[in-house]
């Protein structure tokens, strides 16, 4: 039984997914104090308990604890079951985040599984699913697993409703890669997604991307999304290198201009291109979990946050390795499984 | 773990919305169900049926934003939501309807959408159990963001669960016990549990109450403090009326009770209201109600019925709405047997029956009332009076002794501590003062002893033969009829008897001794067992 304290590091929901995913590949047993110790609302809230419960549903796990508020929880895992699974996440939380929690089980397990998730698809808070299917799901495919990803319903805050579902057919072991170098240019692309707002945000959106990032009017795409039961909108900048991609996105919200929301996608994708790294500080996130699974490997990122090396510390909890990050030069990082 | 159940009304105002635009206002029903905090299982959503498009919408959205939450909804009637009794009644329709699990399952009830007449229904409902709930409250976030769920209050209506409260009440409770015993520290275990248990039902009950017990212990007093008790916490209005019913006797007793009109009778100059009428929305204390004539107990009965009577003389019934104390030191249900009170009124003043202990029962109260007694009497007189070390050992040993009788009660050791106070020089009261005391309760127990036995014999054979017999004789036959009430059957009492006899002769015959001796006054065994 690994003991946790959940309140260590970044202190967030990310450190409960990690062990979830952990415990239930490894087979170990868990125990978390402190969970989000220090938030406004402190303890569990519905978003990881749906977590822990698509984790139990998975792994035929023995929980408790597993209310709403509760500070403190316990884990047992079983055999993981690939299958049939459908999740839904209420308050336009992100399934995104439901994903992470059972996708590192669901690779290894010894069937291949579906996943369908209902509710919140783009959120500001959570790995879009967009960077996910373009960015996240290649690199891992690369390592082995098999992921097909469509999406039925767009689900934005607050009306959530959205609905996507991945096929995973798994493998026994990850393949380890390196990812080191960007390799060159492939695609560069801007798109503003809506769902029941005005057409003319989407021309303001695409018309500063524009001018922001100099890309051509056919690398501008107005998407228009059909069936999401409420209003949303948000740009995304895609990078397309020979071997990574990289997802940028700007949240439309009531209040901020469109040309605000797209300021920050440019940004995000400026700070990037600043530096030579494939990996951008939110992939550097998704991937160490893979990258730490197969034995060995490395990528190239920019400076690891908090909320990375807290990550590390629960992997290192669970798994023989080790994850050295090692500065190369100002916004260049080395990370190393051993 | 509990389910979480959430019961509201449809807000046609706060919750309308069909367009898109809907999702950037904040609309209570929808964002109870948006929190990251609370996860509402099921929602029972009321509406009028009027409103049934928009309760769609709503279910809808709910299932978007919430897919764990499922959403049934109950059309009531109800034409004005302002109206109280309308809303009430429908309110109360689906609450006695639905079938509550509150071992499997919690309810909210959400008070934030309807009119403030439904929020007033629901209270009232949650209050009065009939939903056994909570209340939850919810308002916008106030952030320029409409579309956050803003945030939610729950408030439980069981104020016994708020420390503060609890401990606020817990103290007007001591103190309303301890001013039903006038501030004395009793310490005898059955009376305080007594006065526990009066202090509750004094503070709901209109009922009549029946206050049982000898003569002096204290319930006259006890009637007083509960009339002031309810006074102070405004549950009565009217004022306290006291009467002994051993003093209403003969033509008078109607008039005094229950009023009269002007000339009714000879004497009567001047219409009377009577005690009754005084009472009104008041406390009547009847003492002694053993003693009330078999036509007053009618009437009595009529005006606890029905809260109506007939002066003397009236043709027109009066009213009066009172509450009943009702006192006695008889076994009201043996006079019952022997037809001299009905039993139709002993019922209806029967709710609330309170037996007080003699203070022969309560020895470890003695020591507390002595105090009372004493600061009372310092206080009417404005001396402090004490006893020294020496004379409050004696007369305590005195008055917690098993055979020291007092008879009279209370009112026996207030008088016994008036007068010592009052004889005590320098505010001291001495073992004199106290042995003098002691000797004047013994001889007057005594001579009640001799008021005692003149009874006795009057029961046994009529006050009459009791009269012709000489004194010799009756002198005799009150020691014997002692010793057979305090003996288990008559073989036992002739035992005790004829004891020397029996040592000395072989006859053991004393049942038949006895049965004879008895005989002569026509007294049977039977008569003599009580």
């Amino acid at each position: 039984m690994k003991h946790i304290d959940g309140s260590q590091g970044e202190g967030g929901g990310q450190i409960l997914r990690t062990a979830l995913a952990l415990s239930m590949i490894t087979g170990e047993p868990f125990r978390i104090e402190n969970i989000r110790a220090g938030r406004k609302k402190p303890g569990l809230m519905r978003q990881h308990l749906t977590c822990v419960q698509a984790a139990k549903s998975i792994s035929s796990a023995e929980v408790r604890g597993d209310k709403i508020g509760s500070q403190e929880l316990e884990f047992v895992p079983h055999t993981v079951r690939g299958g049939e699974y459908h999740f839904s996440v209420g308050t336009a939380g992100s399934t995104s985040l439901v994903f992470q929690a059972v996708l590192p089980a669901l690779i290894l397990a010894s069937k291949p599984s579906t996943l369908t998730l209902e509710g919140g698809t783009h959120n500001p808070l959570a790995p879009p699913f967009s960077f996910i299917e373009k960015s996240f799901a290649p690199i891992l495919q690369r390592m082995g697993p098999r992921l097909e990803m469509t999406i039925e319903r767009f689900g934005f805050f607050p009306a959530g409703g959205g609905k996507v579902s991945i096929h995973i057919e798994p493998k026994k072991t990850l393949k380890p890669i390196d990812l080191l170098e960007r390799g060159k240019l492939c695609l560069q692309l801007g798109e503003s997604f809506l769902s029941h707002i005005d057409i003319n945000i989407a021309e303001r959106e695409l018309n500063t991307i524009r001018k922001k990032m100099s890309f051509a009017a056919s690398e501008l795409k107005t998407r228009q999304v059909k069936n999401s039961p409420g209003p949303g909108n948000l740009v995304a900048i895609t990078l397309e290198y020979e071997h990574v991609t990289e997802v940028f996105i700007g949240f439309g919200e009531k209040g901020v201009p469109a040309e605000t929301v797209a300021t920050r996608a440019c940004q995000y994708a400026k700070e990037y291109l600043r530096s030579d790294a494939p990996v951008g500080p939110y992939l550097a996130d998704q991937l160490l979990l893979p990258f730490a699974l197969a034995g060995s490997g490395s990528f190239k990122t920019v400076k690891p946050n908090l909320h990375c090396t807290t990550n590390m510390d629960i992997i290192k909890m669970f798994l023989d390795v080790d994850l050295k990050i090692t500065k190369e030069k100002d916004f260049l990082y080395r990370v190393d499984v051993v | 773990m509990k389910k979480t159940i959430a019961i509201g009304l449809l807000g046609p105002v706060l919750d309308e919305g069909f367009s898109v635009k809907r999702w950037e206002r904040w609309r209570p029903t929808v964002a109870l169900c948006q929190h990251e905090d609370l996860l509402v299982h099921r929602f029972e959503l009321l509406h009028q049926k009027k409103f049934w498009r928009l309760a769609n919408q709503v279910i809808e959205d709910i299932k978007d934003i919430s897919p764990e939450t499922e959403v049934r909804s109950h059309g009531i009637e109800f034409r004005d939501p302002w109206n109280l009794e309308e809303v009430y009644s429908s309110l109360l329709d689906f609450a006695r309807g639905y079938s509550f699990d509150t071992d499997k399952e919690e309810y909210l009830i959400h008070i934030t959408t309807g009119t403030h007449v439904a929020q007033i229904c629901l209270y009232l409902l949650t209050e009065a159990h009939y939903l056994p709930g909570r209340l939850i409250q919810t308002s916008p976030s106030g952030k320029r963001n409409a579309t956050e769920p803003g945030n939610f209050t729950i408030i439980d209506l069981d104020l016994s669960k708020y420390d503060r409260i609890a401990s606020r009440f817990q103290k007007e409770h001591k103190e309303a016990v301890s001013f039903l015993k006038s501030g004395i520290e009793t310490r005898n275990a059955y009376f305080n549990r007594l006065i526990e248990r009066i202090e509750k039902v004094g503070a709901v009950s209109k009922s009549p109450i029946l206050l049982m017990g000898p003569t002096g212990s204290g319930k006259s007093q006890l009637a007083r403090n509960i009339f002031q008790l309810k006074q102070s916490r405004r549950k009565i209005e009217g004022s306290f009326v006291e009467v002994n019913c051993a003093t209403l006797r003969g033509e008078l007793a109607m008039g005094t009770l229950f009023g009269h009109r002007k000339g009714a009778f000879t004497g009567a100059l001047d219409d009377r209201p009577g005690l009754l009428k005084s009472a009104d929305k008041g406390m009547l204390f009847l003492d002694e109600i053993g003693e009330l004539g078999v036509d007053e107990q009618a009437m009595l009965l009529r005006a606890l019925e029905e809260k109506r009577f007939l002066p003397v003389g009236a043709d027109k019934e009066a009213s009066s709405d009172f509450q009943l104390i009702a006192g006695t030191n008889h076994d009201l249900s043996r006079q019952v047997q022997e037809g001299k009170f009905r039993e139709d009124l002993l019922a209806r003043i029967n709710v609330w029956t309170f037996t007080l202990p003699g203070l022969k029962d309560r020895r470890e109260d003695i020591e507390p009332n002595i105090e009372y007694e004493l600061e009372k009497f310092s206080r009417d007189n404005q001396i402090y009076i004490r006893f020294n070390k020496e004379a409050r050992k004696r007369f305590l040993q005195f008055a917690i002794a098993p055979d020291t009788q007092w008879r009279g009660n209370f009112r026996d050791l207030n008088a016994a501590i008036n007068r010592m106070a009052t004889l005590a020089s320098g505010g001291r009261i001495n073992v004199k003062i106290v042995e003098e005391e002691i000797e004047r309760l013994k001889l007057f127990w005594k001579s009640g002893d001799s008021r005692n036995d003149d009874d006795l014999l009057a029961e046994l054979i009529g006050s009459k033969q009791a009269e012709s017999l000489d004194l010799f004789d009756k002198i005799q036959l009150i020691e014997v009829l002692k010793v057979c009430r305090t003996a288990k059957n008559l073989p036992e009492a002739g035992r005790r008897l004829f004891a020397e006899s029996r040592k000395k002769k072989k006859s053991f015959n004393d049942s038949d001794r006895l049965r004879k001796y008895l005989d002569k006054f026509g007294i049977q065994w039977k008569d003599v067992v009580v």
